[in-house]
């Protein structure tokens, strides 16, 4: 019979290949760009590693006063959810400081055009050359 | 030198004609350029008849980024200087020239012109003006220098500040960042006493939810802008 600690064990092993598995499907079908991917993957990774090293996980978790070795899992997998989090964060930041800069772009191009449209208009039409007469 | 007006506008449009007009009225050497933050009043189907240059951002960014905007256009036509004003009749173009005068006299980078300088009475709201002496009390102690009015968007920019702001002009309500980026970056920056008027016509875009998210936002820029590293523009 599987105790309550190899059945956590299981659990873990299985989501971490489950997530793995996940990112690389996206990634498959290009849902999920390669840049982006990486954090998830070393999620998976780091959390199959704390899976598959669970005597050493109980240890840490004794060691910092933590009794139930589960709850150490769970903390390390809620840090890494906090670190893929703000690294999205940070993604999206900066995606908004380059919409900002497109809007920009588009704003002063218009402008532009709008200019070159206007002056074309007042510019005279250069009238076409006569050819030269023939004998 | 080439001058340039910048109107940022936000649903300014019953206002905007008559800016426009004392403007020409008062600097009519200058060249006048509106930057249209998405505005959903009228202010899209008036700006082709006020006969000035306009610029119409697609989304609303804000007023720093529609002045940063502006900023850009004025560097890639070669403006020597830039003087920022508001659409909604608050900054009297008449004083325009106070601005300029440390510019022109080479005593300054970045002017802006002062409500409380004078030290007159100022029509200000006091919970407002409690904010504002507060603000400007904490940014002048982080600055070295005397700041009255730090929501001031009165303002006149040098070419050298011009050059260097294209790229860093902080986005949101600019002003208080500004003034901590300019004093990181070696700029001089002068304030003059000027007068003020109560807006035109229209309401604020600073609802009291806008406010508390503004000066959420400052209290962290106070903390992060000094630390910063120095953009290699200034005068350090």
């Amino acid at each position: 019979m599987i105790d309550s600690i190899d059945l956590v064990t299981v659990v873990a092993i299985g989501t971490s290949l489950f997530l793995l598995a996940l990112v690389l499907e996206l990634v498959r079908r290009k849902k999920l760009t390669e840049e982006y991917s990486f954090v998830w993957i070393v999620c998976a990774l780091a959390l199959l590693g704390v899976a598959l090293g669970r005597r050493l996980l109980d240890k840490a978790a004794l060691a910092i006063g933590i009794y139930y070795p589960p709850a150490a899992l769970l903390l390390v997998l809620i840090f890494f959810v906090f670190v893929a989090s703000l690294s999205f964060s940070v993604v999206v930041s900066r995606q908004r400081q380059q919409i900002e800069r497109l809007i920009e772009e588009a704003a002063l191009l218009d402008a532009r055009l709008r200019e070159l449209d206007s002056s074309r208009i007042r510019t005279p039409s250069v009238q076409p050359v006569a050819p030269p007469a023939t004998s | 030198m080439r001058m340039l007006v910048l109107i940022p506008a936000y649903n300014e449009a019953p206002s905007l004609p008559q800016v426009v007009a004392n403007v020409r009225q008062h600097v009519p050497d200058a060249d006048i350029l509106i930057v249209d933050d998405a505005s959903c009043d009228a202010t899209a189907s008036l700006l082709p008849k006020l006969g000035v240059q306009w610029v119409r951002l697609s989304q609303r960014l804000g007023t720093g980024t529609a002045v940063r905007t502006g900023l850009r256009y004025a560097a890639s036509r070669g403006y020597e200087m830039v003087v920022r004003i508001d659409g909604d009749g608050q900054h009297p173009p008449e004083e325009i020239h106070r601005l300029m005068a440390p510019l022109l006299r080479g005593s300054g980078d970045v002017v802006i012109g002062s409500r409380y300088a004078s030290g007159d009475d100022v029509d200000t709201p006091p919970v407002r003006r409690v904010i504002h002496w507060t603000l400007g009390r904490l940014i002048s102690l982080m600055t070295r220098r005397t700041v009255t009015d730090p929501t001031s968007g009165f303002w006149a920019f040098s070419e050298v500040a011009l050059h260097m702001l294209v790229d860093h002009h902080p986005s949101g309500y600019p002003e208080p960042e500004l003034l901590l980026f300019l004093s990181r970056n070696g700029m001089r920056v002068v304030e003059v006493p000027v007068a003020m008027r109560t807006r035109m016509a229209g309401r604020t875009s600073l609802t009291p939810h806008r406010t508390w998210s503004a000066m959420a936002r400052l209290l962290l820029l106070l903390v992060v802008v000094p630390l910063r590293s120095a953009v290699g523009a200034g005068r350090d």
